[in-house]
C-alpha cells in the first residue's frame, strides 16, 4: 500500500521526461502554431492520433481526456475565456452550486477546470476560490479533496532545477497558495497523508516552503492528537436521548452514576386537534447524591437552576440541576466516624481506619493554602428538550420514586434566560411567552416561585 | 541652451512635487520606538502625536505616584526584615506549593486584563466578574470567529485574560520565579469548551517579545469543580501563534504573565470560573522537556 504512490511518481517522472522530449519537437516542427488560437492548436495535436501527456497533467488526469464531450466543454470554455472578469472561478462554483452542494459537484469543477485548459492557466485563482467555497460544499474535512485540489497544481514546473533556484523563493505565488492550502487542512484538523507528501514533491520539490509545513504538521499533529481528556467524536449522536445520555456522563464524572430516561420524545395528537409534544426528560443521579439528598434538612427548600450550556465541539446543549444552598456554619453536623471502624472489633494488623499522619518529611506538605468555595451539594442533573416548568416538574417527581424525601421539601424554580439565542426555535417561542408575563428583564431570574412540592408535582 | 533650460525647469517642477508636502504641511514624522506594542489595524491611521504628547501632566497624578512608589519602595525594604519575598525562611525553604492568584474579592481581579478580537476588528466580547459568592473569577463572553472586513485579516474570534505584569516600585519590572517548581496547578470550572494557557517568560532580545509558551487547557463542563496540573515542561513556544520548530523549554526564573485564551471557532457564549492558580512541585513529574530537542533529520 505504501509502494503504490512512490511508483506512481516514478512512472510519472518517465513520462513527463518523454513528454518534455515531444514537446520539445513539435516546437521546432511548427514554430507558428503559437500564433494559433487554442482551440485550433488542440484539434492539430488530437490529428496526432495520441494525445501526448503534457507537463501540466497529473498521470491521473490524462487517463480520461480524449473524449468528445470534454473536447465539446474545452471549446465552450474557450470561447467563454474570451470575456474576462475577476469572478470566473467563484461563478464556476456557483453554476455547480445550483443543484446540489455535494462533494460530487466539487469534484466536478475541479475536473471541468482541470480540462479546461491544458496550461492550468490561473490556478493559484482558482485554488483560492476552491478553498473559500469548501465548507460550502461540506468538504472541508475530506483528505480525497485536498489532495484533488493539489492536483490542480501543475506537476514539475515549480521545481528548482539549479541552486539559484534553490537558493531564493521559487514561483512564490504558487508556494503561497500551496502553503495555503495545507493551512487549511490544519485549520480543520486534517491529518495529510502519502499522497498529499507525493503530490507535494512532485509539484514544490523536496524542500519547498508546502513541504516544510507538510512536514511541520506531521511532526505536531501526532503529539496534540489525542491529548484531550475528555474527547468528543466529529459526529454527535442525533438522537437527542443519545446526545443527553452522552453530555451527561461526560459531566457528571462518576461510573457510578445512573442514567434515567424519564420520558421519549413523543407526539401525539388530541381530539381537538392540537398537536402536543413531550419533550424528551433525561436525568442521572449517583449514589452518592442520593443519600446527600436523603440527609437534607428537608425545611430548607432544594432549587432547580438551569440553563447551564454545555458545549461538545460546535454544538451547545443545556443542562438542569437540583442542588441546595450552601449549609450554613451553624448547621453543620460533624460526621462521626462509625463505631465499627474505631472499635475494639478491628483488627490489630488490619485497621480499616488509621489517624496517622503519614507525612514523609518536614516540608512534604502538598496542600493548598486556600479558602474552599463555599457551594451548595448538586443531588441531580437532566436534560431536557424543553426548559420550562412544567417539564422539569416532571422530572421532580421522576426523582421522587427514588428519592422519597422531595415529596417533603419544598422546591424553587430558578431558570433563567439568559442563553436564549442558542436554544432551539421552539425554546424561543417559550421563552417569549414567558417574557410577556413576566416583562423583558434577560438575565434575571424570572421564575421564582416556591411550591410546595405536593402541589406542582401532583 | 533652451534644451538644457527646460531640463532645469522640469526637474525644478519635479523638486518642488516632491517636497512640497513636506514644507507646507505639517510634519509628519513616525515615530514607532521599539517598545511601541499596540497593533494597528489596517487602514487606521498612524499615531503621530510626539510622546511627550501622550503624557499626561497632572498635579494629583504625581501625587498617587509618589505616593505608590515610596510606599512600594517601603514594603520593599520591611519585607527583607521578614525573610526573601516577604515570608519566613523556613516557609521560603521549605513550600512546595505556592498559590499565585486566588479570586477572593474585587481587588482580585485587578490584576487581569481581558481583552478579545475586539481591537482587530471582530465581534467578540469576553467580560471579567466575581462569581457568585465573590469567592472566584468568572470569565464569561461570546465568541464570533467573523473576521473582520478590512481586507487582510483572515482570521479572528479570540477571547483573553492575561495577568499583569508584576511592577515592583519606580515601575520596574519584578518578575515571577517558579524555578522551584515544575507543575501548574488550577481549580477550573469550565463549559466543555478547549482553552489554551500561555505562559510568557522575560527574554534577553527584544525581538523576542511575542515569544509564549502555551498548552492546552481541557474542560469537562458541568458543575463540578476541575483540578488541572499541567508539568511546565509539556508548554512548546510559539511566537504569534505560530508554533516554533525549535523548541526551548520554559526558563521559570523569570516568567512575566499567565494568560487564558480561548479560540476554538465555536461561536456563542462561553463561560470560564477560575477558583485559584498555583504551582506545585509534583515530585513524581521528572521529565525536563517533552518535545524533542535534537537535530531531527528532515530537519523541520
Amino acid at each position: 500500500m505504501a509502494m503504490r504512490p512512490f511508483s506512481l511518481q516514478k512512472r510519472c517522472h518517465f513520462i513527463m521526461k518523454a513528454s518534455r522530449f515531444l514537446l520539445q519537437i513539435h516546437h521546432t516542427g511548427c514554430i507558428s502554431s503559437t500564433v494559433i488560437p487554442g482551440v485550433n492548436r488542440l484539434d492539430t495535436q488530437l490529428c496526432y492520433g495520441h494525445v501526448p501527456r503534457w507537463l501540466h497533467c497529473s498521470s491521473a488526469f490524462c487517463k480520461s481526456k480524449s473524449d468528445s464531450t470534454d473536447l465539446q466543454e474545452i471549446i465552450e470554455h474557450e470561447i467563454e475565456k474570451k470575456t474576462k472578469s475577476l469572478v470566473t472561478h467563484d461563478e464556476l462554483f456557483e453554476r455547480a452550486a445550483r443543484d446540489a452542494k455535494s462533494k460530487a459537484n466539487f469534484n466536478r469543477v475541479l475536473d471541468t477546470f482541470n480540462k479546461k485548459d491544458i496550461r492550468r492557466r490561473g490556478h493559484v485563482e482558482f485554488i483560492y476560490a476552491a478553498l473559500k467555497k469548501m465548507p460550502e460544499f461540506g468538504v472541508e474535512r475530506d483528505i480525497t479533496v485536498y489532495n484533488k485540489l493539489l492536483d490542480v497544481f501543475p506537476k514539475e514546473v515549480f521545481v528548482p532545477r539549479n541552486f539559484i533556484q534553490r537558493m531564493f523563493n521559487h514561483y512564490p505565488r504558487q508556494q503561497e497558495c500551496g502553503v495555503q492550502v495545507l493551512e487549511q487542512m490544519e485549520n480543520y484538523g486534517i491529518m495529510p497523508n502519502m499522497e498529499t507528501k507525493v503530490l507535494l514533491v512532485q509539484i514544490f520539490g523536496e524542500k519547498s516552503h508546502p513541504m516544510r509545513k507538510y512536514q511541520r504538521i506531521m511532526y505536531w499533529f501526532p503529539k496534540f492528537k489525542n491529548l484531550n481528556p475528555f474527547p468528543v467524536p466529529h459526529e454527535l449522536p442525533q438522537d437527542p436521548v443519545d446526545l443527553s445520555r452522552f453530555s451527561l456522563t461526560r459531566i457528571a464524572n462518576d461510573l457510578d452514576a445512573k442514567i434515567t430516561v424519564y420520558q421519549l420524545p413523543s407526539t401525539h395528537i388530541t381530539e381537538a386537534g392540537e398537536e402536543i409534544s413531550h419533550p424528551h426528560i433525561v436525568g442521572i443521579q449517583s449514589p452518592e447524591q442520593r443519600t446527600l439528598l436523603a440527609k437534607h434538612n428537608p425545611s430548607r427548600p432544594v432549587f432547580v437552576e438551569g440553563p447551564f450550556p454545555l458545549w461538545l465541539r460546535k454544538t451547545c446543549v443545556h443542562y438542569y440541576l437540583l442542588r441546595a444552598d450552601p449549609i450554613p456554619p451553624e448547621e453543620q453536623i460533624e460526621e462521626e466516624l462509625e463505631p465499627e471502624l474505631i472499635g475494639p472489633e478491628q483488627s490489630l494488623f488490619y485497621p480499616q481506619c488509621i489517624d496517622l499522619d503519614l507525612k514523609r518529611d518536614l516540608g512534604d506538605d502538598d496542600s493548598f493554602d486556600v479558602d474552599d468555595v463555599v457551594e451548595g451539594a448538586v443531588y441531580a442533573m437532566c436534560m431536557t428538550g424543553q426548559g420550562d416548568q412544567a417539564t422539569l416538574a416532571q422530572w421532580i417527581s421522576g426523582l421522587q420514586e427514588n428519592n422519597p424525601i422531595l415529596g417533603q421539601v419544598p422546591t424553587v424554580f430558578r431558570l433563567d434566560s439568559g442563553f436564549r439565542e442558542l436554544q432551539k426555535v421552539e425554546d424561543i417561542h417559550h421563552d417569549s411567552e414567558q417574557n410577556q408575563h413576566s416583562g423583558a428583564e434577560e438575565e434575571h431570574i424570572i421564575e421564582e416561585e416556591v411550591l410546595h412540592s405536593q402541589g406542582m408535582k401532583r | 541652451m533652451a534644451l538644457s533650460g527646460t531640463v532645469l525647469k522640469t526637474s525644478s517642477i519635479f523638486r518642488r512635487r516632491l517636497f512640497q508636502p513636506h514644507i507646507t504641511g505639517p510634519v509628519s514624522l513616525h515615530v514607532r520606538t521599539v517598545y511601541e506594542r499596540d497593533y494597528r489595524r489596517p487602514g487606521q491611521a498612524p499615531d503621530t502625536r510626539w510622546p511627550w504628547q501622550k503624557i499626561r501632566f497632572d498635579f494629583s497624578k504625581g501625587v498617587d505616584g509618589v505616593k505608590k512608589h515610596f510606599g512600594l519602595l517601603k514594603a520593599e525594604f520591611m519585607e527583607r526584615w521578614t525573610g526573601p519575598e516577604g515570608r519566613p525562611l523556613v516557609v521560603h525553604m521549605l513550600e512546595q506549593t505556592r498559590v499565585l492568584w486566588e479570586f477572593r474579592g474585587p481587588e482580585s481581579l485587578n490584576q487581569w486584563v481581558v481583552t478579545s478580537d475586539r481591537e482587530i476588528g471582530g465581534r467578540s466580547e469576553a467580560y471579567v466578574k466575581l462569581g457568585r459568592n465573590n469567592s472566584t473569577c468568572m470569565l464569561y463572553g461570546s465568541l464570533c470567529s467573523a473576521p473582520p472586513r478590512d481586507g487582510e485579516t483572515r482570521y479572528s474570534g479570540y477571547c483573553t485574560m492575561r495577568s499583569k505584569q508584576p511592577r515592583a516600585s519606580f515601575d520596574r519590572k519584578k518578575h515571577f520565579d517558579w524555578s522551584s517548581f515544575n507543575t501548574l496547578y488550577l481549580r477550573i470550572r469550565g463549559d466543555g469548551r478547549p482553552w489554551m494557557v500561555n505562559v510568557s517568560a522575560e527574554t534577553y532580545f527584544s525581538h523576542q517579545r511575542d515569544d509564549m509558551y502555551s498548552y492546552f487547557l481541557y474542560t469537562r463542563g458541568g458543575p463540578y469543580w476541575q483540578d488541572v496540573k499541567i508539568p511546565f515542561s509539556k508548554f512548546f513556544l510559539s511566537s504569534r501563534g505560530r508554533v516554533q520548530d525549535d523548541q526551548h523549554p520554559l526558563w521559570l526564573d523569570k516568567v512575566n504573565t499567565i494568560g487564558f485564551t480561548l479560540g476554538d471557532k465555536a461561536d456563542g457564549p462561553f463561560q470560564l470560573e477560575i477558583d485559584f492558580i498555583a504551582v506545585c512541585n509534583d515530585r513524581a513529574h521528572t521529565e525536563e522537556f517533552a518535545y524533542e530537542l535534537y537535530k531531527r533529520n528532515p530537519e523541520v
